[in-house]
């Protein structure tokens, strides 16, 4: 075992009632078990570096210690056209052969939930930076974000502290990705009292890169002697001890001590540091060098380096006094650990350090624009497999490199809730207009313009379809190409609430079908996994249900022409979200799936586009509006959410992909939240609300009763074609065995819908219009 | 020089980003171009014209655009355009060439500011599609050399501090008379309404661009470089008759003209 120049703490001498106090009043949440197992596992009692060191890495949120038997267990993460799974900080797609070179879409999906619960705009900000560094450090460009969102109740007892954090999370996404350059191109936004005490904050980021581009996040082969190179901003000590703070449950009585687990973000050198890393790629592929390269995220800089070199055999012997620090006498422990915010790790051959060191330093001049920021050596790459970190002149850190990746493991028990759902028996609506307006204003069906338009959405110039056009965003992939990459997030959360199961299997078809709905063929997916607290093990029951229904749906939702799986290959888990009284939030494995067009110019948008063209209905409705948003506004919940046929769907979403791309249809819109009903109006009025063209529909295609075919939110589409269009549709959904069904036509200036003769709903496009837009911003004003 | 294009700066500051599709619609205008750092001003002069890109540079500390005007590369480009030289200032760069008093330009200093959007629906940053009405006759200035007096653009707009301000009535009324008002928010029938959604920041006049009193130089809150292919353009007839038709979507957009204007006036007056 290496030796050490530091005081040891006595672990091994001390009773578990000392060590527990120890451990408390040093704010390390190791387990008394998980300390005890340090010492066994270096062989002697650790220095508080040591300590600090495991406390992070063994986290849940950097060791996935409670979920990842269950992903491996259960996730297709392998397919044809993954070029790279969830191993590395993202995972990338194939986006095709353009010439003879091989793209791909790099992705990855990340959740910042606590950080936002108590500083909102900062933990938000942060967590679209961190994102963005997960891509970069591919090697790839950096094209887009989205950002899946969950608040509390906007009506309920905690309304105020709800909008407040809601107004601050959009402010602090706008704040960061706006200034960074990154369109947002996509997102969703559902609001419930589960979430009055513990928001969700995901966030998804994509880039393009050469599959002979990509930079791995582990030392290059022969790096023995190779450079450790830090850069980005001056270390100092916050987010200290952030990774393990996402993994505790909040207290509203230690906000104040939180608050200091929060990075602190900064997009104006983010910015800079991008432009200057795009220009090391280009140089370090000029010159044929390989390097290594890793976010300095969660863990700081003992987590990015020791991956770094563990993951390739190697070991780091590093000189903490050569960080550069904005804070005087830092200890050790926190500049190894610290969570400073827009830094990354580069393992570098040292011939070209000079190279790398200058395009940071000079031409992009970072120690000018932040004080203490660059890129500095720190450290050696070592044969020798320990990880080592010195502090004036001592030994602080000498531990097998192993150790300290790989981990901890938690065999979780699991046990079924119960859970008490009965489907209400609501009386027929007697007016219907005013019910379809209310399920329009509900915050979680109206339109988000007022959260998606505090965000850029054209930057870069390459969107082809911004937020809220469509079911999903578009942008071109690559200059003089025509690839276009989709992109949506999913989750609804009362779903989960029911049937942890069918709430997961409904993100994964609803996301593709959004996807779909632009044209797009789904070709991966990804999952940020938003749970309870992983000890309790009915929280760990929503959470095997959960990932049980990604994978089912992900195998199953073949990639179109193909029996492979949509491969899972980028995620996240976040446990313990939920409050001090100990409730859990609704579970949300929240799904993000990218699509690809070959075209991008055969994109097509939701809003109704021709007068007097016929519009289609495929997937029947039924009664199962457990979860719906009609349940909500009647103050239900019901039982009986969504069944997805499998194959019914992926031939639906088939069918749709191919009628697109062959130019039959004028608009499409996947039926969701709020029902058909809500569908067809969100058509009327197009993502702007500025439609003109109404609607005459008749129900006549369904025995239902008018409000359960109206709102029911079974999975289905809408969409426009024209006379000329409509034999060679006929043939198209006949190979698919897929119904299609009459609605009616486009025209007016009015919704109307008939059932048996009679007029049930007669609007003007003004009246939806009004309660569509209004009803998010009601929620957060 | 003659027989080249002509060939563009888009000048990067710390904090800029929209440097690169500024330099695409350079590009596809078919002028040469390159992103030039802030620091690599040596030589700059012999750029035949000036793009200042949108963003934040230097992270928009003090004010908008402040910091990037009294940055040293500024002094060569308002040198260069006072010999004639094109320089277009887009969203952060409009609001740069108002702090080193480029814009309007009547006096040698600072006569405008940018202040804080007035939009009922959202506070601070707005990003949104938009129209904007040509106001002077076409050849006003360097970018309008292709655009009749009346003609409306689609163009997005992306910014929290959009709203020209001057500090009195009488500045308005002179930039007015100079012709200096480029164009203006307008409704897609270009009908000029003071109200929110066709003014999207509640600026006086609806106000989107100035040009500066000899025409050659040009501050724009909208961005032209985000509306200059079909296929930027939002879900309106204009792209969506195209949809399916990849060339076409490739095809200039209105704005483009902007930049199109922008090479014939360097091939004109510069080359």
């Amino acid at each position: 075992m290496g030796g050490v120049d530091a005081d040891l703490i006595d672990i091994n001498g001390m009773p578990d009632k000392a060590l527990q106090e120890f451990l408390r009043k040093n704010a390390i949440s190791l387990s008394i078990f998980e300390a005890r197992r340090v010492a066994e596992l270096i062989g002697r009692n650790p220095t508080i570096t040591e300590l600090y060191i495991f406390n992070t890495q063994w986290s849940e949120h950097s060791s996935y210690k409670s979920s990842r038997a269950v992903l491996k267990a259960l996730l297709p993460t392998q397919a044809p056209n993954v070029i790279l799974g969830p191993v590395e900080d993202s995972g990338i797609v194939e986006l095709g052969y353009i010439g003879n070179e091989r793209y791909g879409i790099v992705v990855s999906h990340e959740s910042h939930n606590h950080p936002s619960q108590v500083v909102p705009y900062e933990g938000a900000a942060t967590g679209v930076g961190g994102i963005i560094r997960d891509v970069l450090c591919m090697g790839a460009k950096v094209i887009a974000i989205a950002d899946p969102l969950r608040f509390g109740n906007p009506n309920g007892k905690n309304k105020n502290k709800v909008k407040y954090i809601a107004n601050e999370v959009i402010n602090g996404i706008a704040g960061y990705g706006n200034a960074v350059g990154i369109p947002n191109i996509c997102g969703d936004i559902y609001f419930n009292d589960s979430f009055d005490e513990n928001c969700l904050v995901n966030v998804v980021c994509l880039g393009i890169v050469k599959e002979k581009d990509i930079i791995h996040s582990y030392a290059p082969k022969n790096a023995e002697g190779y450079d450790i190179i830090i850069v980005g901003k001056a270390t100092d000590n916050s987010g200290f001890g952030g990774a393990a703070f996402a993994s505790l449950i909040l207290d509203e009585k230690d906000r104040e001590i939180n608050r200091g687990a929060v990075q602190v973000p900064d997009p104006f050198l983010k910015n800079v540091i991008i432009r200057a890393s795009y220009a090391v790629f280009e140089e370090a592929r000029k010159k044929g060098v390989t390097l290594g390269f890793k976010d300095m995220g969660a863990g700081g800089i003992i987590c990015s380096t020791s991956e770094l070199c563990s993951d390739s055999g190697f070991g780091a012997d590093i000189d903490l006094g050569k960080v550069s620090v904005s804070m005087q006498d830092l200890p050790p422990y926190i500049i190894a650990c610290s969570e400073t915010q827009e830094r990354f790790t580069w393992i570098c051959p040292s011939e070209f350090t000079k190279t790398l060191l200058k395009i940071y330093n000079e031409d992009f001049e970072l120690p000018q624009i932040s004080l203490g920021a660059g890129a500095f050596a720190v450290g050696k790459v070592t044969k020798s497999q320990d990880y080592i970190l010195r502090h004036n002149g001592k030994a602080v850190c000498n531990v097998p490199i192993s150790v300290v990746t790989q981990g901890i493991k938690y065999e979780r028990q699991k046990k079924a809730p119960k859970r008490n759902f009965k489907e209400p028996n609501l009386k027929e609506p007697k007016d219907y207009s005013k019910v379809l307006l209310s399920v329009l204003r509900h915050p979680n069906a109206a339109s988000k313009a007022k959260a998606y338009k505090h965000y850029d959405t054209s930057v870069m110039g390459n969107a082809v379809i911004e937020t809220g056009y469509a079911d999903a965003g578009v942008i071109r992939a690559v200059d003089g190409s025509a690839f276009g990459i989709a992109l949506k997030t999913d989750c609804n959360p009362r779903y989960c609430r029911i049937d942890p199961y069918w709430g997961a299997v409904n993100a994964v078809a609803e996301s593709m079908r959004n996807v779909a709905a632009v044209g797009a063929t789904p070709s991966a997916i990804t999952d940020c996994l938003n749970y309870g607290n992983p000890e309790k093990p009915e929280a760990f029951y929503d959470f095997y249900e959960g990932v049980r229904g990604i994978a089912d749906a992900a195998k199953n939702l073949h990639q179109k022409g193909t029996t492979y799986p949509v491969p899972v290959i980028s995620g996240n888990v976040s446990f313990y979200n939920e409050s001090a009284s100990g409730n859990s939030v609704d579970p949300s494995p929240v799904i993000a799936c990218i699509g690809i067009l070959k075209n991008y110019s055969k994109a097509i948008t939701m809003k109704i586009k021709k007068e007097n063209s016929t519009l289609f209905l495929i997937g029947e409705r039924k009664d199962e509006l457990g979860g719906s948003v009609y349940y909500d506004v009647n103050n239900e919940i019901g039982a009986v959410v969504p069944i997805i046929d499998f194959e019914k769907e992926r031939n639906m979403i088939y069918a749709v992909i191919d009628a697109i791309n062959a130019g039959l249809l004028l608009s499409c819109h996947d039926i969701s939240d709020g029902g058909l009903a809500t569908t067809i109006s969100e058509m009327i009025l197009g993502g702007d609300a500025d439609g003109t063209i109404g609607t005459e529909i008749d129900l006549g295609f369904t025995d239902l009763r008018a409000d359960k075919a109206l709102f029911s939110e079974t999975s289905g589409f809408v969409f426009e074609a024209e006379d000329k269009n409509i034999e060679k549709l006929k043939t198209l959904f006949r190979f698919y065995k897929i119904n299609l069904m009459e609605l009616g036509k486009t025209t007016g200036n009015k919704i109307t819908i008939t059932r048996k003769n009679k007029k049930i709903i007669d609007l003007q496009i003004s009246e939806l219009k009004e309660a569509w837009t209004r009803g998010f911003a009601e929620a957060v004003e | 020089m003659s027989n080249s294009k002509p060939n563009i700066a888009v000048i990067y500051f710390p904090g800029n980003n929209c440097e690169e599709e500024s330099l695409k619609a350079v590009l596809a205008s078919g002028m040469d171009g390159r992103i030039v750092r802030w620091n690599e001003r040596k030589g700059i002069e012999k750029y035949d014209g000036f793009v200042i890109p949108g963003g934040w540079a230097y992270e928009d500390r003090i004010r908008a655009g402040v910091i990037a005007a009294k940055d040293p590369v500024f002094k060569i480009i308002k040198a260069e355009a006072e010999n004639g030289k094109p320089v277009l200032g887009i969203c952060n760069g409009a609001q740069a060439l108002v702090e080193c008093g480029m814009i309007p330009g009547l006096k040698n200093n600072v006569e405008m500011a940018l202040a804080p959007n007035k939009n009922p629906f959202i506070s601070g940053y707005y990003c949104a599609w938009v129209y904007v009405k040509s106001n002077e006759e076409k050849g006003r200035c360097a970018f309008t050399k292709l655009t009749g007096k009346n003609e409306v653009i689609p163009i997005p707009i992306a910014h929290g501090e959009g709203r020209f301000v001057t500090k009195d009535n009488e500045l308005l009324d002179k930039m007015i008379k100079n012709r200096q008002i480029i164009f203006r928010y307008s409704a897609k029938d270009g009908k000029i309404e003071e109200s929110f959604p066709t003014n999207p920041n509640g600026v006086v006049y609806n106000i989107a661009a100035i040009c500066s009193k000899k025409g050659n130089v040009m501050a724009m809150m909208p961005h032209p470089e985000r509306a200059s292919f079909i296929r930027q353009l939002p879900d309106i007839e204009l792209k969506n008759k195209f949809v399916g038709n990849q060339q076409a979507m490739e095809d200039p957009a209105p704005a483009r003209h902007i930049f199109y204007s922008m090479k014939k006036y360097i091939e004109e007056e510069i080359l």
